[in-house]
């Protein structure tokens, strides 16, 4: 190998949270510096993971869920804001995108000004899986940045990805979506920078509830979507959803293995930039056979 | 036997109780309601949480709370722990911040205090901030250990109350001064052994331990806190604070000024960051202080050049207590995470596993199979049912219900803490600056901490046991 190639420079740094794995690859001279920028970002993941998860006594979201109607709790602001853009894609999505699968998102009040989240019934519990890995890659590339480091692409669990700028010499992060069934093979080859993925599919075995039926999902094996990732990025629960294009497209893969083809043309062309790519399988039929379609841009 | 069976009717007559063996008390006990089978520890809980739930609104909610003007002294990882914690504390307004890490600490901690509608000014120096900022009640200190005791006795000397992070100094010389001080001025000092106030501890120390004494006579204690290894602390480049500021304040250069814990002079180490903690749990559970410690200790694996302090570190303390003589072994190394930390007291009639961390330990209560039983303590809540019930005979005059083999007890401790891990402990601070409570950890306790924990590099040194006298603890 030619140790002059940039691309020889793009370093691997794995970490455990959130029950899945975090990587961060990233191109930098500075071995060292490299390693100690993602540990920051894994640190910053970590915390996340103390608030945002709901198999903690005293995350902020079990709090949240213990909250009887009239109650109220105060959150960190990274809660807050994961809650005001999960909001927000339940309403985009039409209920498909619920992170109280069907409980009643609706009864959350999410008061920006004093920092707390309120609940006007009891019983409502939040699990923020779908959006969670999505938004703390939003904010690890925050914390990459500025640490100086723009040549980098990070993932939580392969499931929520951003491509931030491409590895010198390269026109963008190679990747590849494939079929989930058995062998896997490769559906589509990328090459993305500046740009969020987010991956949802049947392949562990497990399955989907659609939150608006309550009925496990049939007929899709697997989604994707696709966000450019902003210029500049504001800080806080007032930046809006926008400035999270992980969260989004980590809540947008998961609404698309519900929402039918129509819904998923509609979604892409009110949103424009907004890309999506199903593996449908309407009739339960041969998974070899199922289809793999495209929408937006 | 047969009149029974063709009457239909249970043992102990038409509409008569029935009498319950213990299979089926602890079974049904255990899907009683809260209020019934925990009433003790529901009713702790739902206090503890309902004097928090005011805590959810802003301050103007709460005008009946008298407003206490604070500053957070040291804004790096831990000092943004305790700002989480403090901003669910209801009455706590943030006068001013101060770090000398002013392009980066300082200033994002400010930023997110002001987005909880706070005002605070920014300050580098803290002298500066003592001679301006006149109306402060209290300072909260997260500084690295070298600096506790100046600027704890400098606060309290400006007539502030203080919370300082343990360790309370990295000398013993720097721990006396700081109990003197607050002796001298009358000012509250709290050293931030936070398990102290937290209410799953405070449960085991009161009633499982105090009262219930579930474990029966504990011989030996054994805990941990293992971590992963981790790369040396950076700095984003562009962050970088000048030479000549890091040597003010006696840092040599910005790698060392992110990774103080591992040098000599400012930190003491992973025994002491981590395990100060746990070792003040053994003091305070046992009820004395050690006697004596021997310990054994090395750099084994991190690059001596940015590493001063032992990565692994394993310690047996003897406890004269008045119950008798117990070994207590701790163990901290930082090549490997598997199993976290806790703390495990073994008793000869049961066991308490316990950790800060409830997700990796619940508190897990097991009993001796010949130890007395602990129904009593389900029934006044102290302890959960037993996932599983051992199998007793059903009737009288039998010996066994023949079943498939079943588990030994299990239970768990039944209080909760919903709330960030510090802010119990700040609460009770906050208390105490009110009137309305006592210091759960005064300077004399977190003193005695200091004496047991600081012992453990003396010892590895010495490569000896090194006794304690009564008058080590004593200031």
């Amino acid at each position: 190998m030619d140790p002059q190639r940039p691309v020889d420079q793009v370093r691997r740094f794995s970490h455990e949270a959130m029950a899945t794995i975090f990587e961060v690859h990233a191109w930098h001279p500075d071995a060292r510096y490299a390693a100690q920028a993602a540990q920051a970002a894994f640190d910053l993941v970590d915390r996340l993971e103390h608030d945002l998860s709901r198999f903690r006594a005293n995350s902020d979201i079990t709090r949240v869920n213990h909250l009887a109607a009239g109650e109220r709790t105060r959150v960190a602001p990274s809660t807050l804001e994961c809650l005001v853009i999960a909001r927000h894609l339940f309403h985009l999505t039409g209920g498909a995108f619920d992170v109280s699968l069907g409980t009643g998102l609706l009864s959350l009040a999410c008061e920006v000004e004093d920092m707390t989240v309120g609940m006007t019934r009891t019983g409502v519990r939040v699990d923020l899986g779908g959006i969670g890995k999505g938004y703390a890659v939003d904010l690890m590339s925050g914390v990459l940045e500025e640490w100086g480091l723009t040549h980098v692409l990070v993932h939580g669990g392969f499931s929520s990805v951003l491509a931030l700028s491409a590895p010198p010499g390269l026109d963008g992060w190679p990747l590849t979506f494939s079929h989930p069934g058995a062998p896997p093979r490769v559906l589509a080859r990328l090459s993305v920078k500046q740009l969020a993925l987010g991956a949802s599919g049947l392949r562990k075995g497990d399955h989907i509830v659609d939150p608006r039926t309550g009925e496990p999902v049939r007929g899709r094996l697997a989604a994707w979507a696709a966000v450019p990732r902003p210029a500049s990025a504001d800080e806080g629960p007032r930046a809006g959803p926008r400035q999270r294009p992980t969260a989004i497209t980590d809540a947008l893969a998961t609404a698309c293995m519900l929402l039918s083809v129509d819904e998923i043309q509609g979604l892409c062309a009110q949103n424009p930039g907004l890309e999506a790519w199903i593996v449908a399988n309407p009739d339960g039929g041969a998974i070899g056979n199922a289809q793999m379609l495209h929408f937006g841009r | 036997m047969a009149a029974e069976n063709e009457h239909g009717k249970p043992p102990g007559g038409a509409g008569g109780p029935r009498k319950l063996d213990r299979r089926e008390v602890l079974a049904g006990l255990s899907t009683v309601p809260a209020l019934g089978l925990f009433g003790y520890a529901w009713q702790k809980q739902r206090h503890y949480q309902r004097a928090r739930a005011d805590a959810a609104v802003t301050p103007a909610a709460t005008g009946d709370v008298q407003e206490i003007n604070v500053a957070l002294l040291g804004a790096g990882a831990q000092g943004q722990v305790l700002v989480d914690a403090m901003l669910r504390i209801p009455g706590l307004r943030f006068r001013a911040v101060c770090d000398v890490w002013a392009e980066y600490n300082l200033r994002r901690v400010v930023n997110s205090l002001t987005r909880f509608g706070h005002e605070p000014n920014g300050y580098e120096d803290y002298r500066e901030m003592l001679d301006k900022e006149s109306e402060l009640d209290a300072v909260v200190i997260a500084t690295p250990d070298f600096w506790h005791a100046q600027h704890t006795v400098d606060c309290l000397k400006a007539g502030k109350h203080v919370y300082c992070e343990k360790e309370m100094s990295n000398t013993l010389e720097g721990a006396r001064r700081m109990v003197l001080a607050a002796r001298e001025t009358g000012k509250l000092l709290q050293i931030g052994h936070q398990r102290r106030s937290n209410p799953r501890y405070l449960h085991c120390y009161d009633k499982l331990l105090g009262e219930a004494k579930l474990l029966g006579r504990i011989v030996t204690v054994n805990g941990q806190w293992n971590r992963a290894v981790a790369p040396d602390l950076g700095a984003p480049s562009r962050y970088a604070i000048p030479e000549a500021r890091l040597r003010h304040y006696g840092f040599k250069d910005m790698a060392q000024f992110r990774n103080w814990r591992w040098y000599r002079g400012l930190g003491g180490g992973p025994i002491v960051d981590l395990g100060s903690h746990q070792i003040d749990i053994y003091t305070w559970f046992l009820g004395a202080n050690p006697s004596g410690v021997m310990a054994s200790g090395g750099l084994l694996y991190h690059d001596p050049a940015t590493h001063e302090w032992y990565d692994t570190v394993m310690a047996v303390y003897d406890y004269d207590t008045p119950a008798g003589p117990v070994k207590a072994y701790y163990q901290t190394q930082t090549t490997n995470g598997s199993q976290g930390y806790f703390e495990n007291f073994m008793g000869d009639q049961g066991t308490l596993l316990i950790s800060e961390s409830e997700v990796n330990y619940a508190g897990q209560l097991y009993r001796d199979p010949n130890a007395p039983a602990w129904d009593r303590w389900i029934q006044e809540g102290y302890i959960t049912a037993p996932r599983i019930q051992e199998a007793r005979a059903l009737e009288d005059g039998a010996v066994a219900d023949v079943r498939e083999s079943v588990s030994p007890d299990q239970h768990t401790v039944p209080v909760v803490l919903r709330d960030p891990y510090h802010q119990p402990h700040l609460q009770n601070f906050f208390d105490a600056v009110r009137g309305t409570g006592t210091l759960n950890c005064p300077p004399e306790v977190g003193y005695e901490s200091a004496v047991s924990v600081l012992k453990v590099n003396d010892a590895i040194e010495a490569k000896s046991r090194l006794a304690f006298t009564a008058d080590d603890f004593h200031v």
